[in-house]
Formats: C-alpha cells, structure tokens, sequence
C-alpha cells in the first residue's frame, strides 16, 4: 500500500514538473547548458588545436624557420 | 686629556673606531619603507628549498632531444621506457611498464610563451604565459585528455604591484582560489591565500612567511587544511647549498623531514636528500659536451622496499 502511494505520488508530481517544464524553460537553465556546450567544445578544439597554433606562430616568428627544418632531426 | 692617550692604544683605537663606524652605518642605514623590493610569487615561496629537495626523479630511460628553429621557436622529442607508478591505496606499490613517444612544440617571447606537449595516447599538456601588460599577466595551464571527466584546467591572473603581488585563480570543477604576498621589511614577506573547491565542497585560507638574505631563506606556510611546511636553505658557497625541510599536517599527524644538499659545478649538477621516511635519493645532471646532458636518478625507499633507478640523455 504504501509503496503504491509513493508511485502515485511520483507520478503526479514529476506530471507536474513535466506539464510547468514546457512552459518555463529557464534563463538559468538554457544558460548552463549552452556553457556546458561551449566548453566542451573548447575543449576540443584546444585538444586538437593548440599544438598547431603553437607551430603556426613559431614558423611566422622572425627569423622565419624553413618547412624542412620542421621535419628534419638536425 | 685626549693627548695623553699612549700609542699602543692608539692603534687599537682606530680599529675599533672603523668597526663601530661600519656599524653605525650600517644600523643608521634607514630602511626606505616606501621602496621595497617587489617580493617573490606566492607560489614560488620555496622555491630554493624545492629545488634543492625535489628534482625530477624518475625510473626507467628518458632521452629528450630539443632542436631550435630559431630563437624563440623549438619543437622537442622524447622517449621514455620504464615502469610508471599506479597510486594505489595499499602499501604495495604497483607498476606498469610502459614506453610513450612525447612531442612537443615552445614559443619563448618576452611578452608570450606557450608550450605544448601531446604523447602518444593523445593527453595534451599546454600552458600558456600572457603578459596583457605591463603589470598584469595571464597564465593557464591544461592537461587534456580523451577520458571524459579527467581532463583539468587552470587559469591565474597575476596582478604585479610595486611592493605586492596579487593573483587569482579559476579552475575547472568550480575551483576559485586568491593570493596576496606584500613585502614588509627588505628582507621578510608575508603572504596569504583563500580557496574554495566547489567539486569537493572545500574551503581552506592559508598564510606564508618568507625571510631571505644573501646567504640564506627560510620560509613557513600554514593552511587550514592542515598543511605546516617549513623550509630553511642556507648557501655555503657559490657551489654549495644545503636544504631542510619540514612537513606536518595536524589533521592527518603525518610527518617528514628531509635534508638535502645542492652542489653546483661546472660540469655537473648533484642533488641529494634523506628523508625520515627512511627514504634516500640522488639527482645528478652531467654535462658532457656542449648541449649533451647525462642524467642519473636514484631513489632508495627503505621503508616500502622500492629501488629506483633511471638514467637518460638530454640534447640540446
């Protein structure tokens, strides 16, 4: 009996939640989880991006390094 | 009656008169309190004693070779074979063998530098030092790695003033923390840090004390955590200087003290220590020819049985 009671309850109250939800979308909501995206991809693009940016500025540096001299070991 | 004074005396008299006037001098000196010198990070603070006590020891073979394409700009190659550690909750250490190929590319500026790392699992380690401006410099500092979850970043604004430093630190997983070190006197310098970990629900405020002179550095730092650390280098000579170094958290009564000393040739660079965890270990750096360094690493850990040894080349 009172295992069914707990399950109604559920029931209505995540109803309720589901029903207030569609309508409420919050500020706060739609902010975190368009941060949590933004940072996951951040941190993909610095994961794949970083070390090519680093060799990207060294070969603009001056003097100007040849490609060769990035390949080559001496 | 000041000509009545024998000429024997006299002689004692001038020497003593030099002396008392260097000390005169020397306490008259009035220390300008309005043009201290700026003091040193506040996570630098033991420094001298961490390079003396801790080098980078490490089991196995490490070679480096570093090749420049020109003054600011050089990519690196590293091998390491050996057993890495697993930090294990039981006393048995366990190790893993592995071997890892590790590329990495720097960017030396006075204004920028960035430097990057990434092995062969694909971990990318990166940090990134900016000075916006003159005063004001941005730091940040990645590892990154392609395991949800366990990638960790750090961003800290330091703020140089002209007898203070201040910096603030933001990390991921909600990790906030700020530090202040503000020199008092010429030699002494006295700092304070707050953090908050937002992950772990922890707080914790700490204070530092940092005294040096020419000759010698001791420092001091409290934390709430629980964390007391002392350390006192003294250099005896331009080639030698001896550390000790003391660590006790009250929360946890864990305790260890270590002496090591740090002797600076022209050819090489040895470092040793002894610890009262019945641990001794030895770091020498050899230099054999121009840019060709041989490196040897020992560590004997008597208490848990485990020996270390490593050796490597590092070129360039």
């Amino acid at each position: 009996m009172a295992s069914r009671v707990s399950l109604k309850s559920k029931g209505k109250s995540s109803g309720g939640k589901g029903s207030k939800g569609m309508e409420e979308k919050s500020t706060s909501q739609c902010l975190k989880e368009w941060s949590t995206w933004a940072m996951k991809k951040a941190k993909v693009i610095t994961h794949y991006g970083f070390i090519p940016l680093v060799i990207i500025i060294g070969m603009n540096s001056e003097p100007k390094p040849q490609l060769y001299q990035l390949l080559t070991p001496v | 009656m000041a000509g009545m004074v024998p000429p024997g005396t006299a002689v004692l008299g001038e020497a003593s008169a030099a002396a008392s006037a260097k000390n005169i001098n020397e306490v008259g000196k009035k220390v300008d309190y309005m043009n201290l010198p700026c003091p040193i990070p506040y996570e630098e603070l033991h420094r001298e004693a961490l390079m003396s006590l801790k080098p980078e020891f490490f089991e196995g073979m490490r070679f480096d070779f570093t090749k420049g394409l020109n003054q600011k700009f050089s990519l690196s190659h590293s091998v390491f074979m050996g057993p890495m550690e697993l930090p294990s909750q039981s006393a048995e250490t366990i190790k893993i063998p592995t071997a890892h190929y590790e590329f990495g590319a720097n960017f030396i500026d006075p204004k920028l530098m960035l430097f990057g790392r990434v092995l062969t699992d694909g971990r990318l380690n990166a940090r990134v030092k900016c000075d916006l401006t003159e005063d004001l410099t941005l730091k940040a500092n990645a590892q990154l790695t392609n395991e949800p979850h366990m990638s960790h970043a750090m961003f800290n604004f330091d703020y140089k003033g002209k007898d203070y430093r201040t910096q603030l630190q933001l990390g991921n997983g909600a990790l906030f923390g700020a530090s202040y070190i503000q020199s008092v006197t010429p030699h002494l310098s006295l700092g304070g840090e707050v953090f908050w970990a937002g992950q772990h629900r922890k707080s914790g405020l700490g204070y530092a004390v940092r005294y040096e002179t020419d000759k010698m550095v001791a420092t001091g730092q409290v934390a709430s955590t629980g964390m007391v650390a002392l350390s006192y280098v003294q250099k005896v000579s331009e080639k030698v200087s001896l550390a000790t170094d003391f660590m006790y958290n009250y929360m946890s009564r864990d305790v260890t003290a270590s002496v090591g000393y740090d002797y600076i040739l022209r050819q090489a660079r040895l470092r040793g220590k002894i610890d009262s965890n019945g641990c001794a270990a030895a770091f020498l750096e050899e230099r054999l020819n121009m840019g060709l360094n041989f490196i040897l690493s020992a560590e004997l850990d008597h208490k848990k049985k485990d020996y270390k040894f490593g050796f490597g080349l590092t070129v360039g």
